[in-house]
This record gives C-alpha cells, structure tokens and sequence, in this order.
C-alpha cells in the first residue's frame, strides 16, 4: 500500500464487493445457526462464511484499512475465547446436574421454547459459542498475517 | 463420572482465561499453577476411584454406546494422565518462579494439560486425534516459548515433523474407518479380527510410525536433538515429559489395546528398534558436549527401553512398559529443570535423576529398570539383558560427564557456549529450587517405596491384557 490515491491493490469492484458481502455473510450465518439440527447448518459452517467475508475485506481494502472500517474486529480475541467458553458451558453444564456432559436442555421429546424459527436449547448456544470462536480466530489469524506483532529479522 | 468431566473442564476452561491474561504476571502464572494442581487433585481422586473400583465410563450425551462418544477412565489412562499433569506442574511451577517471559505460556501450559487429559481419557478413535492435536498445537507455540533465533528454529522443525507425524496418524485413523467401519477402540478391536491381514497391518504400521515420532524412537528421531536442545528447560522437559507419553501411551493402547494380533507379528521388529534406540542414544549422548544436547539423545535411548518392554509384551512387559514410561517422565522433568538452576542442593538433584536414570537404587529408576529386566528375561533373551546392561552403563557415563563439567567445573562454564543469556547465568535464589528438589525427593520416595507405583502399573498392565485375552484367540 504506497499512496491513498491509487493503491495497487484490487480494483474498485472488489472493494465494493467486499463491503455489499458482509452484511449478507453475516444473514446467512445467523440462517445456518437458526436453520441447524433440523436441515443444513451448525455453528462452524456459519462461523467459516463470517471469517470468509473478513478475510476478503481484508484481501480488499487491505487488514489495517479494513480493521479502520470495520472497528469490531479488534474484539476478536475477545469473541473467540468468550465463544470457547461459551461453548465449553454449554457442554459441560450437566456435570452440575450429575448428568453426562453434552446432555441437552430441553432434552429429547421435551417442549422447546422458539422464537420465530429459533429453537431456543443448550445445543444452540453451544454452536453460538463455536460460531463466535470460527470467527474470532479466523479473524486474528487474517490480522496476524498482515500486520504480525514482531518485525520479521532480515 | 464428575470427576471425569471435570478433569477436563478444569484446564480447558481456565487455560481459556489465562490466554487472554498477561501470563508475565506473577499472579497469572501462579493461577495457572494453581489450576494444574488442581487437576492433579482431580485426576487422583479419578484414579482412586479407578483403581477401586474400575473402568470410570460415559458416554456424552447419554446416547446409547456406539452413538456418542465414549470417554473412558481406565488405570492405564489415568495413570499417564496424572504424571503427565504432574510434569506440566512441575515445570509451570519452575517457570513461574523462574519469572515468565511470554504472556501465553501459563494459558498454553494449562491448555495441553486439557489435550493429554482428553486424549488419555478418551475411547474413541477421532477423539483421541482431535485431542492429540489441540496438545500438539499448544507444544508448536510452547516450543517457540523464549522467541530468541534457536527457539524459533526448534518450532518450526518440531511443527513441520509433527504435522507430519500426525497426517499419518489421520490417515490411519480414515483407514482403520475404512476396514472396521467404527472408531469407537474396543469395537476396533474386535473387528480388526476378520479384517484382511494386509489391510489391518498397514493400518497398524500408520498408527506405530505416528507414535514413534511423536516418542523419537530411533528412526524417526531426527528432529528431536534439535528440539530438546534448543528449546527453555521448562518447555524442553514439558515435551519430554509430558508430550512424549503421548506416543508411549498411544504404543500401548493401540499395540496391545487394539492390534494385539499384528503387534504379536512385529514383535522382533519393536525389539530391534528399541535396541538399537538404546545404543544409539546412548553413544551420542557421550559423543555430545552441550548437556542439553545429551540429555536430548538421552531421551533416544530412554523410550528404547519402552518399545523393548512393550515388544516382549504379555502382563510382565506391559506393566514394565507403563512403569518405565511414568519414571522416565519424572526423570526427564527433573534433568531438564536442572539445567535452568544452579547450586549445591541443584548438583544433588541432578545425581537423584543421574542415577535413577542409569537404574541405581534407592532412586525410583532402579523399580523401572528392575522391571525392564525381569522382561527381558521372561523373554529369554541373554541378548536383551547384555543389552541393557550395556545401555544403563552409557547412561551413567553420560549423565556423569555431565554432572563433572555442570556441577564440579563451574568456572569452565563459559567453555560450554551457549547463546541464552538465561542459560549462561542460571538462577541461583533458594525458592527457585524448590521444584527440582521436590521431584528429586519424589524419585528418592518412589525407589523406597515402589509398591504404589508398581501397583498402579500392573493395573495398568492388566486393562490390556485383559482386552488382548478378549479379543485374541
């Protein structure tokens, strides 16, 4: 990146693209999450198109500029090991319950509470959890090959 | 079962948190030392529970066997389990007090006690991999740990080989899928059986040559002369210590755990490899002048004695494997450790590890050695036994070179160059010792008092005799 004027980077349309991208990036992975343990969907898949459209942004517009554009990025560390735990809770609640880990609330054949289409149940929050952890480290991982934190030794 | 999950979810959750948190802070680092020891209350009350009353199983979920996945707490698991975390403590431990350098290594220290723990806990095939990866993840960053040139260089080669080593173990993972069609381990065992012959050996030879790099058997032991040598002592005895047991661990579960069969057939092949692992190592070690370096090749020749142990097999072999395996963990924890302190009571430690290492007593290394070669005459082998006798007396050789120009030729350090400004200056202050005294103190108790650990190791020894019983003709 030399000048603001004319950087060498990709042309206009791929900039533009990449910022019309993200808001549909992002519809489609609360769709997977939502869509998820009845048809197509879980939280990793839904995690991968989010952490693909940052990484064209930053393909785009390049990382520090699109880390300009888009300032939530920075909490990525944040959302990755708040998803990790996230997770992990989800999973490992029942051991409170004296119950096997990874056993589901509401269980098997018991009423489940939705919201529209979303059912709301520990398996869901559980693919939350993976969903904010794909994100964050795909995302940490775009930054850190941009920008790494030490100078490379010539 | 409680304790189970929570052997898990201790280390996951905190080791979680402290990524996130300055690890450079003492506070920090003694959380994380907190956290492993807490662990290791859980997994004793795990295995007091184990050895009591057996097999401590579950299946996630509550689905039916053969639908979730199953983790599983027998005495072998947890017996690795527990001197594996046992090391992490000891070298959190020493780093803490030692003052760490790199904000993420508690986080990463507590996060590989949570990949051994599942891996060890697991019994199932894929669980055991994806497991097996997140420890080795946290060993690549934990290798770099110190970030001077050499570090860098020792991470990089230890990820290229193992990422290698564990491609191949993923391959033999999707071909034990592909003839068995389960990867939950007893199931696999069972129906390895009619499997053909050819098939079933090459997976097995995948999952041998997968171990055996992770372990640094001797040919697959390139990389880690490099490694050992080059990475921070604490890091350096957290993968000789704790990550190696990976690959003894996978030797004996997926030998005579699952391939009982063709483990019989290349019985010669494991026997030869572990001899010439012995030899090998062991002249290098005496050809090497940096102690890093020795200790390094030292290691060679110590997991030869394992694959000999496990080659010979049956209840004798297996138990000697297992006991050789946890003493060669706490051995290799306190050598290296040894190597970042100095000091009268450090010199006394170091002679603790030299002669449990060589297999004298009253250190525990006799107990493990006596059972090395109590199989090796079960197996009738006057060979073997010259054999071990010639590798223990190389190891008490090297060991007290080092020893002579460590500890007695002090003024000569600086003939021994080393680009460490830490290393070149070893710490000195009393509370900085504390760790390597306590382990030596802890190999002393163990050769006094062995019958624990020999219990627990024939216990050990018995879950695999008893599947291999099952499961063989």
């Amino acid at each position: 990146m030399t000048g603001p004027d004319a950087p060498p980077g990709p042309t206009v349309i791929v900039r533009v693209v990449a910022r019309l991208l993200l808001a549909p990036s992002v519809v489609v992975a609360v769709a997977l999450i939502v869509k998820g343990y009845t048809a197509v969907g879980d939280g990793f898949a839904a995690g991968m198109v989010v952490g693909l459209a940052v990484a064209l942004n930053a393909v785009a517009l390049g990382a520090r500029r699109a880390e300009a554009a888009l300032p939530v990025l920075r909490h990525a560390p944040y959302a990755a090991v708040g998803g990790a735990l996230l997770a992990l809770a989800s999973g490992f609640f029942p051991v409170a319950l004296g119950e096997p880990v990874f056993s589901h609330r509401p269980g098997p054949d018991e009423k489940v509470v939705s919201v529209g289409k979303a059912e709301l149940m520990t398996a869901v929050s559980f693919d939350v959890g993976i969903f904010l952890l794909v994100v964050g480290v795909v995302t940490v991982l775009v930054h850190q090959l941009a920008e790494p934190d030490q100078e490379p030794q010539a | 079962m409680t304790a189970l999950a929570l052997s898990l979810l201790v280390p996951w959750a905190v080791g979680l948190l402290l990524v996130v948190l300055d690890g450079r802070r003492r506070t920090v680092g003694w959380l994380g030392v907190v956290t492993l020891g807490a662990t290791v209350a859980v997994l004793g009350v795990l295995a007091a529970d184990v050895l009591r009353g057996g097999t401590v199983a579950f299946v996630t979920g509550g689905w039916p066997v053969g639908v979730g996945i199953l983790l599983r707490a027998d005495a072998l698991g947890v017996t690795f389990a527990l001197s594996s975390c046992f090391v992490l403590l000891a070298a959190a431990c020493a780093e803490t007090l030692l003052g760490v350098g790199q904000r993420t290594l508690p986080g990463l220290l507590v996060l590989l006690a949570a990949g051994l723990n599942g891996l060890f806990l697991t019994g199932d095939v894929f669980n055991f991999y994806v497991f097996f990866e997140m420890s080795m993840i946290a060993a690549y960053v934990l290798t770099g740990y110190g970030g001077g040139r050499a570090q860098l260089r020792a991470a990089v080669i230890f990820a290229s080989v193992n990422l290698l080593g564990s491609f191949i173990f993923l391959v033999a993972v999707a071909g034990t899928y592909r003839v068995t069609g389960t990867l939950a381990m007893t199931d696999v065992a069972e129906r390895i059986r009619e499997v053909p012959p050819n098939a079933a050996v090459a997976v097995a030879v995948g999952f041998f040559v997968a171990f055996s790099v992770k372990l640094g058997l001797f040919p697959f032991h390139y990389w880690l002369p490099t490694v050992y040598a080059d990475t921070r002592p604490a890091v350096a005895a957290v993968l000789s210590g704790a990550v190696a047991n990976i690959g003894a661990y996978g030797l004996l579960r997926f030998g005579p755990g699952v391939f009982a069969e063709q483990l019989r057939l290349s019985a010669t092949v494991l026997i030869a490899l572990g001899a010439a692992s012995i030899i090998y190592g062991g002249v290098l070690a005496v050809a090497r002048h940096r102690p890093a370096e020795m200790l390094a090749y030292s290691a060679i020749g110590q997991v030869g004695y394992v694959l000999v142990a496990v080659g010979v097999g049956g209840p004798v072999g297996f138990a000697a494997a297992v006991l050789y395996s946890v003493v060669n963990a706490l051995n290799k924890a306190l050598l290296f450790l040894t190597s970042a302190v100095r000091g009268p009571l450090v010199a006394g430690a170091f002679v603790v590890g030299a002669l449990s290492v060589a297999g004298v007593p009253p250190a525990v290394g006799f107990v493990g050695k006596l059972a090395v070669f109590r199989t090796a005459v079960d197996a009738r082998s006057p060979t073997l036994v010259v054999l071990l006798v010639v590798g223990s007396a190389l190891s008490l050789l090297y060991l007290f070179l080092i020893y002579q120009r460590e500890f007695w030729a002090e003024e000569d350090r600086e003939a021994v160059t080393d680009a460490e400004v830490r290393d070149a200056a070893p710490a000195r202050g009393v509370s900085r010792r504390v760790p390597v005294v306590v382990l030596a103190v802890l190999l002393l108790a163990g050769g006094v008092w062995p019958e624990p650990l020999a219990a627990v190791s024939g216990a050990a020894a018995d879950v695999l005799t008893g599947t291999a019983n099952g499961a063989g003709p």
